[in-house]
């Protein structure tokens, strides 16, 4: 099978992987898989917190790497590869964050906010733009609202200077179908490039993936051996088999992408993503992948079950960020449980 | 601002009067009000009054109305500063002070930045529709009027097909209720107004329909591809084109514009609809090399990737034929003259900044 389209490959597995260690990636770490991931011809290589740039704190979880060595050590050690960062408005400011980022040589900016919330990204798409920067806008929990709301978020990102949107599917809740249609409207309704990022709590991020790139999609995340929030995101080494087998061009070399999974399933990942019950039951509910761990803690802590917990933080619309939540829930669910058995 | 900036803008405008001020002899001691006049085309609409006045008598006295004459007195005081030009700050929708002995009225209140259009539609909806239901409501007090001009926006005439080499004034835009189309959405009504206004009230108001502009006062912050790559070239990065350089659109440098309206204005008849912009197209791509070659550091072109939509206009530029038969109008400043004086206005904006 022969495509002419190329799809670029973005590679989070240093920044979406750090919520599978709780944020504990080193220095060494980032800069092994830096030099691999470089090898490889990956296009862009995202470092950082798991929330992003800036986001390292009590409640969303402490980086062992403050940004500024992780980027430099990054820096450092691509070449070919462009330096990328996530960046969620309110995490991250212009001052304190972003200036110091590019500062260090930061190449690919996606700022990102909740898919309805395209508004708060203004001012940081601007400020990348006006440095020459490329800057992407990012629509997390895409699931949550329909194609066509998704086309008016993106739209606002196109308007404020975004050179594409990438609509990440934050809880593996999609199925290719959904992906299809929200990458055709995409397609059809923007003026700017269309990616994708998966999560793989149905076990189809692949799936999900490919049907992103035959619809239109230029862009695709994936991360090595899946390294990243709860299930985990699309394989990347995988990933790159798939679409040299269905004829697209990434642009990576597959050898050196498994040599750079290896190397990360070595050194960097104490526990390869799995798809667990919980995860299921999160994508099913359609709730941020990045809770599972957090979740699993806390519903042990209250003695309820944790796919309890996922459904009714779900019903409740929770996103990333909403932490605390976790805990009300629980607690709601445990006394509402001790009330039963009165 | 620096001396040779306002020589600069001084130079366009008598470069473009000369042999051409007589065209505009209906101005002279005459009262002129610009509603949200303090934008790119108020500022040299200024910039040509005070030319007209100081070069050729005419003796005009301009009011410009806006909620930003603040700003306009500190960016501009040799203009501000100047008795014949009298600043009014008024919200268009709120027009409480408005002079009136005006014989003539450029309406042009409205922002054209997309960003606003996409944060904040129902106040772009809001500024456009209430703002000129407010100036036609104004207009039918004005005991000397001779002629309103509206400030449309080449975005009402929809998609350019691809057999046509411009977009003509009768062409129509499709109906399209998403809130990103909030813009020629609301200029399209405003238009409509404009119509009532003169059926019911008998107001002499007729519409220009503005397409894309360039030149020294417009905003390099602002994400227009000219600007954009203005902006990426002075500040020494990439010149970063988004989509496939194909795209294909038109500019009419700022000096040519303000005089265009300003002979729409005054030799228009009521009820005329005038496309003002250049229909000499370029491609995205070739803008950026023309304005690449006015820099020693040859900024690098990129790409990007994203395929073209299929329902996206690969061009948007006027038809401006009835400008030209009926009014005598035509692309004064060339576009390769019309970017190298904006590069070399903006040149000199940052050596005095980096003086101050």
């Amino acid at each position: 099978m022969e495509h002419s389209q190329i799809i670029r490959i973005s590679d989070p597995t240093l920044r979406d992987g750090n919520h599978a260690v709780g944020h504990q990636l080193s220095a060494e770490h980032i800069a092994a898989y830096c030099k691999a991931a470089d090898a490889a011809g990956v296009s862009i290589v995202e470092v950082g917190h798991g929330n992003g740039l800036g986001a390292s704190s009590l409640q969303l979880g402490e980086s062992k790497t403050p940004d500024h060595i992780a980027l430099a050590t990054a820096r450092e050690n691509l070449g070919k590869s462009k330096l990328g960062i996530h960046v969620i408005p309110g995490f991250a400011t212009i001052e304190r964050d972003l200036k110091p980022a590019l500062a260090l040589g930061v190449d690919v900016v996606r700022v990102a906010s909740h898919c309805s919330e395209a508004d708060i990204c203004e001012r940081h798409i601007d400020f990348s733009r006006s440095q020459g920067i490329e800057v992407w806008g990012c629509l997390m929990m895409s699931h949550m609202i329909s194609p066509t709301l998704l086309l008016e978020q993106a739209r606002k990102m196109e308007s404020y200077g975004a050179e594409g949107v990438v609509f990440m599917d934050s809880s593996g809740h999609f199925i290719p179908e959904d992906v299809r249609l929200r990458v055709e409207t995409l397609v059809n309704g923007l003026g700017i490039a269309v990616g994708f990022h998966a999560h793989n709590n149905l076990g189809l991020a692949i799936a999900n993936s490919i049907a992103a790139a035959a619809a239109g999609a230029t862009l695709l995340d994936g991360c090595a051996r899946g390294f990243g929030a709860g299930a985990g995101n699309a394989q990347l080494e995988v990933l790159v088999a798939v679409l040299e087998r269905l004829g697209y061009s990434s642009g990576v070399n597959l050898y050196k992408m498994l040599d750079a999974a290896d190397l990360a399933a070595k050194n960097l990942i104490k526990e390869i993503p799995s798809i667990t019950s919980v995860s299921v039951v999160s994508g099913m509910a359609g709730v941020f992948s990045g809770f599972i761990k957090p979740v699993a803690r806390i519903a042990k802590e209250f003695n309820v079950d944790p796919r309890d917990v996922f459904f009714e933080l779900g019903r409740r619309k929770i996103v990333a960020g909403q932490e605390d939540i976790i805990l009300e829930v629980a607690k709601e669910l445990a006394e509402r449980a001790t009330k039963g058995n009165l | 601002m620096k001396l040779e900036c306002q020589e600069r803008t001084r130079h366009d405008c008598l470069r473009i009067l000369d042999g051409r001020d007589t065209a505009l002899e209906p101005l002279r001691q005459s009262e002129l009000v610009v509603v949200g006049g303090t934008g790119f085309v108020g500022t040299w609409i200024a910039e040509m009054v005070a030319a007209l006045n100081d070069g050729y008598q005419f003796g005009i006295r301009l009011s410009l109305l806006s909620r930003s004459t603040d700003q306009f007195s500190n960016r501009l005081p040799h203009l501000a500063n100047r008795a014949d030009i009298n600043l009014i700050k008024a919200d268009v929708r709120q027009l409480g002070q408005f002079p009136m002995n005006a014989d003539w009225v450029i309406h042009a209140a409205a922002n054209p930045d997309v960003r606003t259009h996409a944060s904040n539609p129902l106040d772009t909806a809001s500024v456009i529709v209430e703002g000129t239901m407010s100036v036609m409501r104004t207009a039918e007090r004005l005991g000397r009027l001779k002629k309103l001009l509206y400030l449309s926006s080449g975005l009402v005439c929809g998609v350019q097909p691809a057999s046509e080499k411009g977009l003509a004034e009768n062409a129509q835009g499709a109906h399209a209720p998403d809130a990103s189309f909030i813009y020629p959405n609301a200029k399209r009504f405003a238009e409509t107004i404009c119509s009532a206004a003169r059926a019911q009230s008998r107001i002499p108001v007729l519409v220009a329909r503005p397409f894309s502009f360039i030149g020294p006062y417009q905003s390099l912050d602002t994400p227009w591809a000219q600007t954009t790559f203005l902006s990426d070239a002075l500040r020494g990065h990439q010149i970063r084109v988004l989509g496939d350089g194909q795209v294909v659109r038109s500019y009419l440098y700022g000096s040519d514009a303000a005089y265009w309206f300003l002979r729409i204005l005054t030799a228009g008849p009521s009820g005329d609809v005038v496309n003002v912009g250049s229909p000499v197209g370029i491609t995205l791509q070739d803008l950026a090399k023309e304005v690449a070659i006015n820099f020693e550091s040859s900024p690098e072109i990129m790409f990007n990737t994203a395929p073209r939509s299929a329902g996206r206009s690969a061009q948007l530029l006027p038809d401006t034929t009835h400008a030209e038969n009926e009014y005598g109008l035509s692309v004064f400043t060339p576009l390769e003259e019309a970017i190298k004086l904006t590069v070399q206005w903006h040149r000199m904006m940052q050596s005095n900044q980096a003086r101050i």
